[in-house]
């Protein structure tokens, strides 16, 4: 079996996929996986193929999925891209199978499970957005006038982070920082979002904005601790809706 | 009593202390129905549909909005209200600019998603609803701010005012607090169902006005799968039926000598939308200067709340007055507040009654079915049976009580029917409709759809057959139902009590 490996990036993964079904085409889809990189274990008996990304190779894919199959389609795909899933590049790859064969009606298909993995990827990942969304927490610094927000979400759901804020404050400076990625999404004032791929010195910088006073938080605090009914008391409702590993940098939370 | 707005005895962190500790007992904190497109130079905020909750406090409730009042003074005696006037509690008052200040930075930070604006009656219920409403214009105007505003209007305002509130703020309520007028009477002496339903009544017909002005239909949107729910109580057909009961009740003279046939009196005369929506009285309420605004009227509707378990209304009078108040008064959302005793007086729980937190449950439950599911308020119960049962949520309920309706082929039955069945709910009943069209379903289909095949499999047949050999009997599938139930349900009844494994230490050794 020939398993092919590549960086998890969009432009990265959609030229391994071209790869893939061209090799795919002389030796059958089911000789084929695909996987992102790093492998951590490696099998005896397949061969690895790497895969570098080609800008020509990744826009044809595009173009095939947009008009063969759907918009919907390639903004599923797009965001199961983000996934942090093992099996998300082998899921996109099987279900470019099923779409290419069928056609735009494939997305309604819930009863086939290769379509319905993608769509479970894919609310994965727009949940994991709309919760970082509701709880990321900016903190001011007084001397640069940036709001700074940590975040370290599973997938890669920053820039679409970004982009509601950009719509909210767009005549603020900020940033959101992505702790396990090291990439930060940066805001300039009235200006469009960017992505920046963070050096070691300026993530350590960065890191230390967590420990500046920002005055609201203690109001913030005192908010979040008055609002709460002690006879209806619920932790374990309280744990459900906001998962401890989403809290890191959750303000309130913090002694 | 310090009635001066600007007494400065309280840093800003103590009053927050004290007015947000105040308005907890208010229930909505919802950021939803309005839609905003932000991103304008020099503008802070958008609106989400779906809303946006930023935080969940030790209760589990979720926190989208800057909940305060305003002042905790208060000129009325409610006596269910922490707030009262004969209440002896530490009183404070933010000033506009205190609030505008705290929502902008709060909003900056993303800590909230709006400002939730309630108060107590400071004065008299007009001075304070424009010390609420000036909050609100500074806020719109000088601090530019865009995200959602839900105010709370005090009955008895006048209607410049609310006028003036609607367009400002995204949502607009009024607490009904009690389903009748004898409970209001008892409890809220300075209330009256009229002063409660009147400004309820002016705000539907102006938002209704409005919609009509920018050329969308009068009634609120509601969610997409009613459209195919034509017994549900958003459908033409109900709606209908609703006017012409209110027709009747108005002929028979007899009937309005009861109370609650009063109150849908009351309903019909704010309910007759034919005299209302023209484009000149689309501005029925609205004063002048708030046009330049080019804001529309509280985009996202109306709500409400009701206090449960303080007096001893039926689940059946609080279910039909919240179907009457959807069809009547188009309400976005009612709300339901489980008491909590706070007060010592003879016509309330004693103090440490527990909240009927899981009659709470219930009624929401049902609550939803009557907006998503087609169910109607008579369906779920009667005067016969005029509460829930506490064993079984009120879908299962009315599934076993209709079980001559059951088993339903999933790759026939039309999506209102699929709906009625417990397990099934609109996300997974629209997958159904779309997924069979293109080939055969099976049991572990199902399952990745989304439906909950623990309670859903004694209710269906897939390909003619069911998922295991079960009797259709009541008597079977309910004691099968309540076990699946069970430990849910118990921790929803026992959420407050702690135990913990005893050690040696309590017993004094080592």
């Amino acid at each position: 079996m020939k398993i092919f490996t590549c960086k998890d990036r969009l432009e990265d993964i959609m030229t391994c996929i071209y790869d893939a079904w061209s090799e795919a085409l002389l030796i059958g889809h089911d000789q084929i996986q695909l996987k992102k990189e790093p492998v951590f274990q490696q099998t005896i008996f397949d061969e690895y193929i790497h895969v570098d990304q080609d800008l020509s190779k990744a826009e044809k894919v595009i173009r095939s999925i947009r008009r063969d199959i759907s918009d919907e389609a390639y903004l599923n795909i797009y965001l199961v891209t983000l996934s942090v899933e093992e099996d998300a590049l082998q899921a996109i790859y099987n279900f470019l199978r099923v779409g290419f064969k069928i056609g735009e009606s494939v997305l309604q298909q819930y009863a086939d499970p290769r379509v319905m993995r993608i769509l479970e990827l894919r609310r994965k990942v727009s949940n994991e957005s709309h919760h970082f969304r509701e709880f990321a927490r900016f903190e001011r610094l007084n001397s640069s006038n940036v709001y700074v927000s940590h975040l370290e979400p599973k997938s890669d759901v920053i820039m679409l982070v970004g982009r509601h804020f950009a719509d909210r404050m767009p005549s603020e400076q900020w940033m959101i920082i992505d702790d396990n990625r090291k990439t930060a999404c940066v805001h300039p004032k009235d200006g469009e979002n960017y992505l920046r791929y963070l050096t070691d010195e300026e993530f350590q910088t960065l890191r230390k904005t967590e420990e500046y006073e920002d005055e609201y938080t203690d109001l913030w605090k005192t908010f979040f601790h008055a609002i709460a009914i002690d006879e209806r008391k619920n932790y374990v409702c309280q744990r459900n809706l906001f998962p401890l590993w989403k809290r890191k940098h959750a303000v309130e939370f913090k002694k | 009593m310090n009635t001066d707005i600007r007494n400065s005895n309280y840093t800003t962190q103590e009053k927050l202390q004290i007015l947000a500790d105040a308005a907890k007992y208010d229930v909505a904190c919802t950021s939803s129905g309005s839609s905003r497109r932000g991103g304008k130079k020099g503008e802070l905020g958008n609106a989400e549909a779906c809303g946006i909750c930023h935080s969940f406090a030790a209760d589990g409730r979720c926190i989208s909005l800057l909940k305060i009042l305003m002042t905790n003074h208060c000129a009325y005696d409610c006596k269910y209200c922490i707030n009262r006037r004969s209440n002896d509690v530490k009183r404070a008052t933010f000033t506009p600019e205190e609030i505008c200040d705290l929502t902008v930075e709060f909003y900056k930070r993303n800590y909230i998603e709006g400002l939730f604006l309630s108060s107590g009656i400071l004065r008299n219920p007009t001075y304070t609803m424009e010390k609420m409403c000036e909050t609100l214009l500074l806020l719109r105007t000088k601090y530019h701010f865009n995200g959602y505003i839900h105010i709370k209007t005090i009955p008895g305002a006048s209607d410049e005012l609310l006028a003036a509130a609607g367009y400002l703020a995204d949502r607009i309520s009024v607490n009904l607090e009690l389903p009748t007028e004898e409970g209001l009477h008892t409890l809220a002496p300075n209330k009256t169902m009229q002063n409660i339903l009147n400004p309820m009544g002016k705000v539907q017909s102006t938002i209704a006005s409005h919609r009509m002005a920018i050329g969308k239909s009068a009634y609120m949107e509601r969610s997409g799968g009613n459209k195919f729910l034509n017994a549900g109580i958003f459908s033409d057909a109900s709606k209908k039926h609703f006017s012409e009961c209110l027709n009747v009740q108005k002929k028979d003279k007899a009937i309005s000598q009861n109370p609650q046939m009063n109150r849908l009196e009351s309903y019909k005369k704010y309910t007759s939308l034919d005299h209302a929506l023209t484009r000149e009285n689309a501005n029925q309420l609205a004063p002048r200067d708030m046009s330049r605004l080019k804001r529309s009227f509280a985009p996202a509707g109306q709500s409400t709340q009701m206090i449960i378990g303080a007096t001893g209304e039926s689940d059946y009078t609080l279910l039909q007055t919240t179907q009457a108040l959807y069809q009547g008064f188009d309400l976005k959302r009612v709300f339901y507040s489980a008491y909590i005793p706070l007060n010592e007086d003879n016509v309330l729980p004693e103090i440490g009654t527990p909240p009927p937190l899981l009659r709470e449950h219930r009624l929401y439950q049902a609550d939803w079915l009557l907006r998503f599911y087609g169910f109607q308020a008579g369906e779920l119960l009667s005067s016969e049976q005029p509460n829930f049962n506490e064993m079984i949520d009120p879908k299962c309920d009315w599934a076993l009580r209709h079980l001559e309706q059951f088993p339903v082929e999933v790759e026939k039955a039309s999506y209102a029917t699929l709906l009625r069945v417990p397990g099934i709910g609109p996300k997974s009943a629209s997958r159904i409709t779309y997924a069979r069209r293109y080939g055969r379903l099976d049991y572990a289909s199902l399952k990745k759809m989304g439906v909950v095949l623990k309670r859903a499999h004694y209710f269906i047949t897939c390909g003619g057959k069911q998922m295991y050999h079960t009797p259709i009997e009541v008597s079977y599938i309910t004691r099968q139902l309540i076990s699946v139930d069970k430990k849910d349900l118990w921790n929803t009844q026992h959420a407050n009590e702690s135990f913990t494994q005893m050690t040696l230490t309590d017993f004094g050794v080592c």
